[in-house]
């Protein structure tokens, strides 16, 4: 599997301090081959929540303004681990059913958001690559902190 | 830079935090500003057990728990509720990203640990006023 891991996920060693912002091609090394596994596992689960998002959007246009700061940060963070990914093993998730019922379909984009962050934490932890598991640590908070919002006042309006 | 390197940096910073929380509550009102009263106060709660933890793994890890420094620079002007509530934001964003070089460097149960405390420390600052970020920890990551 090609393995050429974007930007700051890449960068090689142990420092522990942030990357260079201006060169972020530099020092490019594969993580190690034992995170192939569960790199493709967040990719999936990624896709699959973004999946969710997308059929929620659809089936209730309404929650558009609240889902789409989500979809931007899955976006953001498939950026960064789908090139890890061969094409052939990028997932084609099935398209997601959702009720055109704007409590329902938050609901499942809740359980959607606390399936990716369950895997996430999952891959951080086993990571071999510590800087891997820090980006997979950025993202875990930053998917925690939009399931958050999801349940703050914002999204609690009932109804269709 | 080592494990237990890590986890004394985490202490040290951690020390600092606490003394900013309790400098930030000291100058809040608890009849004025009740809920960031409680905010501030969960915060110090949780960053006192924070340091309790990191001191108990600095000793697991061989080391002697890095003191705390006798005072700390504070912003003397920091004075009205949305200042001492940005302030405490700002500190918690700190903390995500000395967590997550912990992360960096650890392994197993103090690496679950620190990744469980920055995903704290994340969440809190939707209480102290921010909005959800992308990379939350790691600026770096973020693209124009």
């Amino acid at each position: 599997m090609a393995l050429a891991l974007v930007a700051p996920l890449v960068v090689a060693g142990c420092d522990i301090d942030p990357p260079p912002r201006d060169d972020p091609s530099a020092d490019q090394a594969p993580p190690p081959p034992e995170d192939s596994e569960l790199v493709i596992a967040v990719v999936a689960a990624l896709v699959r929540a973004r999946s969710v998002l997308e059929a929620a959007t659809l089936a209730v246009p309404d929650l558009t303004p609240l889902l789409e700061p989500v979809a931007t940060a899955h976006t953001a963070h498939l950026g960064v681990l789908a090139g890890a990914v061969a094409d052939a093993d990028l997932p084609a998730p099935a398209p997601a059913r959702i009720a055109a019922r704007r409590d329902r379909a938050l609901a499942a984009v809740r359980r959607s958001e606390q399936r990716l962050l369950d895997e996430v934490r999952r891959g951080c932890v086993a990571a071999a690559s510590g800087d891997l598991a820090r980006v997979l640590a950025s993202m875990a908070a930053s998917t925690a902190q939009h399931g958050t919002a999801l349940a703050g006042p914002q999204s609690g309006r009932e109804g269709p | 830079m080592t494990v237990l390197d890590a986890l004394q940096a985490t202490l040290a910073d951690e020390h600092a935090a606490l003394y900013t929380y309790g400098v930030l509550g000291a100058r809040t009102s608890q009849a004025a500003s009740p809920a960031l009263y409680e905010t501030l106060t969960a915060g110090y709660r949780r960053h006192r057990a924070r340091r309790d933890e990191l001191q108990l793994m600095v000793r697991d890890a061989g080391g002697d728990p890095v003191a705390a420094e006798p005072a700390y620079d504070l912003d003397g002007s920091l004075l009205r509720p949305a200042q001492l509530e940005r302030a405490a934001a700002d500190l918690e964003a700190a903390s995500v990203e000395q967590l997550l070089a912990l992360v960096a460097q650890s392994t197993g149960s103090v690496r679950e640990w620190a990744l469980t405390e920055a995903t704290w420390s994340a969440v809190r600052r939707l209480t102290l006023g921010e909005g959800p970020e992308t990379w939350p920890g790691a600026p770096e990551l973020e693209r124009p």
